[in-house]
């Protein structure tokens, strides 16, 4: 019963006494321009449109704000209050309020985004705009298999929606589905693990709250009386949803997605891959396979480290300090039924289609040297168990589990570089991950998401936050892999907010101006969100 | 076989007239959740399940409980006011401290 022993119970209540070095860190570190006493002045308005109890700028209110995973060894990173608003009008108050401040206010639904900032703002001395309170299911339409949500809602409570109503509608998790929202994943553009895996391409119609204080919908959503909002995306002129993803240029306020039907038949298979340099050949043998959508769910291809990383400790694996060689995570996966490489992907549909389909994959896999296995070779094991139940929409957290495994302290960022789905080009991405996370005394604890033609190769960047130095060779360790993953033209396609500038270089000069040029018309005192995916 | 998804629509449609079973559902703060739901959907989603180390029936004080759900500690995320009100987390702390070991839970 490790993990909760006197020593952690002791640093807790240190950590209690500690609260007024937190004020003095958080009060230290105002926006540009601004003053204690002017966020002072700002929170006294913020109370006044949404009460007392919902607005925070001490420091004890503000600690759970300010949980972070990634590194940030400058330590600038910490809000200057929150405030939470409970509607849409009030949402408009505070946005007037910013502009009139000039307060910088950092957009959040459920600020449950871990290895790319939770709640943290980008800059330093921003308002969080905390939107949880906003959880109202507004409508799930049954015949369309559609939802409109509010922010606040998470995934957790839509799914106890369409089973208590007895709706046989779907929902698609992120890992951390029960505290994450639909809402906050989709803007990020997050991605699940069913056949409605690629959250954005399922999102439906939005509405946004304009940095000048207009309620603007989109798609069909200004039609007095249209029915489509939820059904048809593109509405009419240039299409701007996607204006409002990974950016800074409102505050959506309303979301509507799409949801799966439930399938009669649903069978999970993981493919068993002995070798780490089956990496080509399992990708140029999925391909086909999603490309022509026999498989038509995003393949998560799961290192033995990663797998191992989510339920147990790096010293049980090998010693400490000693370095992650191959043959001992080889000998640890085969004790607990993995391969170096697992593959997992679902078949959705009715009995028969199932079972005309399998005889096909199979064929496929076993040809590229895995093993192709299923719940009645699988049993219980709980790696099986994990991504079988991500696969049909169900929610666990068992993820959270890799923040421990090095050390106690709880450090986690992803690094998250895109390729097309190739296997030459997984390889050699495979092989610079693995020099660079050496070379800074890192484990490679990664995974392929192969999508419908793309590949993300997902990178757990696992470090001791406790420890200041771990963190610091996490930072430089990290922004190396965006800058030399950057250089072969494979960049990130998301990233935390201590990186939002970096990543953005990536993407060039013209992309960056144009970003710009779009807050500048729409958000001309900057204060939604400066520094959200590089745009200030 | 059939997808439930179909039989349900064609149904709906000749019940409802094919309008939509939608819902406006109430914003959820108004009533505190009670501790049994709050460990279920929060929670027990790590402890107990071999992720996070196991809580119950561990005397554990309410003071400690209360500050860790809202710091954090170590891999732990932080719970803020928003999604854990003060007076979830105060019944939350008392009901954890009182509460007998679950046998079915898994720890490590």
């Amino acid at each position: 019963m490790s993990g909760l022993d006197r020593r952690t119970l002791l640093g807790a209540a240190g950590a209690i006494g500690a609260a007024a070095g937190f004020a003095r860190t958080v009060n230290a570190q105002m926006a540009d321009g601004q003053t204690a006493a002017d966020v002072d002045a700002f929170m006294r308005e913020m109370q006044s449109i949404v009460g007392e109890d919902w607005a925070f700028w001490n420091a004890e209110a503000l600690r759970p704000y300010d949980k972070a995973y990634i590194p940030e060894p400058s330590d600038q990173l910490h809000p200057v209050g929150a405030v939470a608003p409970r509607t849409v009008e009030e949402v408009q108050a505070i946005v007037a309020a910013a502009n009139r401040h000039r307060q910088p206010i950092w957009p959040i639904s459920t600020g449950k985004n871990m290895g790319y900032g939770t709640a943290v703002p980008a800059t330093p001395g921003q308002v969080v705009l905390d939107l949880k309170r906003m959880n109202r299911i507004l409508e799930v339409d049954p015949d369309l298999g559609t939802a409109l949500v509010e922010p606040g809602v998470t995934y957790q409570q839509l799914k106890d929606y369409l089973e208590e109503n007895n709706i046989p509608l779907w929902i698609d998790v992120p890992t951390v589905g029960p505290l994450a929202s639909p809402v906050g994943n989709t803007l990020d553009r997050g991605v699940g693990y069913t056949p409605y895996g690629e959250h954005f391409f399922f999102q439906c119609g939005m509405e946004v709250v304009l940095p000048d204080g207009q309620v603007m919908r989109t798609g069909m959503g200004s039609i007095k009386g249209s029915t489509a909002w939820q059904s048809f995306k593109w509405g009419y002129g240039p299409s701007v949803d996607g204006l409002f993803t990974q950016s800074n240029y409102g505050i959506v306020t309303k979301m509507g997605m799409w949801l799966m039907p439930e399938p009669p038949a649903y069978k999970p298979f993981m493919i068993r891959h002995p070798n780490m340099e089956d990496v080509p050949a399992i990708i140029e043998a999925m391909r086909p396979l999603r490309v022509s959508n026999l498989i038509a769910n995003c393949n998560l291809m799961m290192s033995a480290s990663y797998q191992l990383s989510m339920f147990q400790r790096r010293d049980s694996v090998v010693p400490n300090g000693a370095p992650l060689d191959d043959a001992s995570v080889k000998r640890a996966a085969q004790a607990n039924g993995l391969g170096m490489w697992n593959t997992y992907f679902a078949l959705y549909g009715t009995d028969e289609t199932v079972a005309a389909i399998e005889p096909i994959v199979r064929q496929v896999l076993t040809a590229s040297g895995g093993e192709v296995l299923t719940e009645h070779e699988m049993g219980d094991n709980p790696w099986f168990h994990h991504h079988a139940t991500l696969m049909k929409g169900g929610l666990n957290l068992d993820e959270i589990g890799m923040a421990r495994w090095r050390g106690n302290g709880g450090g986690l960022a992803w690094f998250a570089p895109v390729a097309a789905a190739k296997g030459a080009e997984a390889e050699r991405q495979t092989v610079l991950a693995r020099e660079i996370l050496d070379k800074h005394g890192f484990d490679y604890t990664a995974a392929y998401a192969i999508g419908w033609r793309d590949l993300h190769h997902i990178i757990a960047l696992l470090f001791d936050r406790s420890d200041a130095e771990e963190e610091r060779r996490a930072d430089t360790c990290y922004r190396e892999m965006v800058t030399r993953f950057g250089k072969q033209g494979w960049a990130s396609y998301r990233t935390g907010v201590n990186t939002m500038d970096l990543v953005a270089q990536q993407y060039g000069a013209v992309n960056r101006e144009f970003n710009a040029k779009i807050k500048q018309a729409l958000d001309p005192n900057h204060i939604i969100a400066p520094g959200k995916s590089g745009i200030a | 076989m059939i997808f439930r998804f179909i039989a349900l629509s064609a149904v709906g449609s000749l019940c409802l007239g094919g309008v939509a079973l939608a819902s406006a559902q109430e914003a959820e703060e108004a009533t505190p959740r009670a501790p049994e739901q709050v460990y279920a959907e929060t929670c027990g989603y790590c402890h107990g399940v071999n992720v996070g180390p196991i809580i119950r029936g561990r005397n554990l004080p309410p003071v400690i409980t209360k500050s860790f759900v809202r710091m954090g500690p170590n891999s732990m995320p932080a719970f803020r006011q928003t999604e854990i009100t003060d007076e979830e987390l105060d019944a939350l702390a008392t009901w954890l401290e009182q509460s007998e070991a679950d046998p079915e839970e898994r720890g490590q």
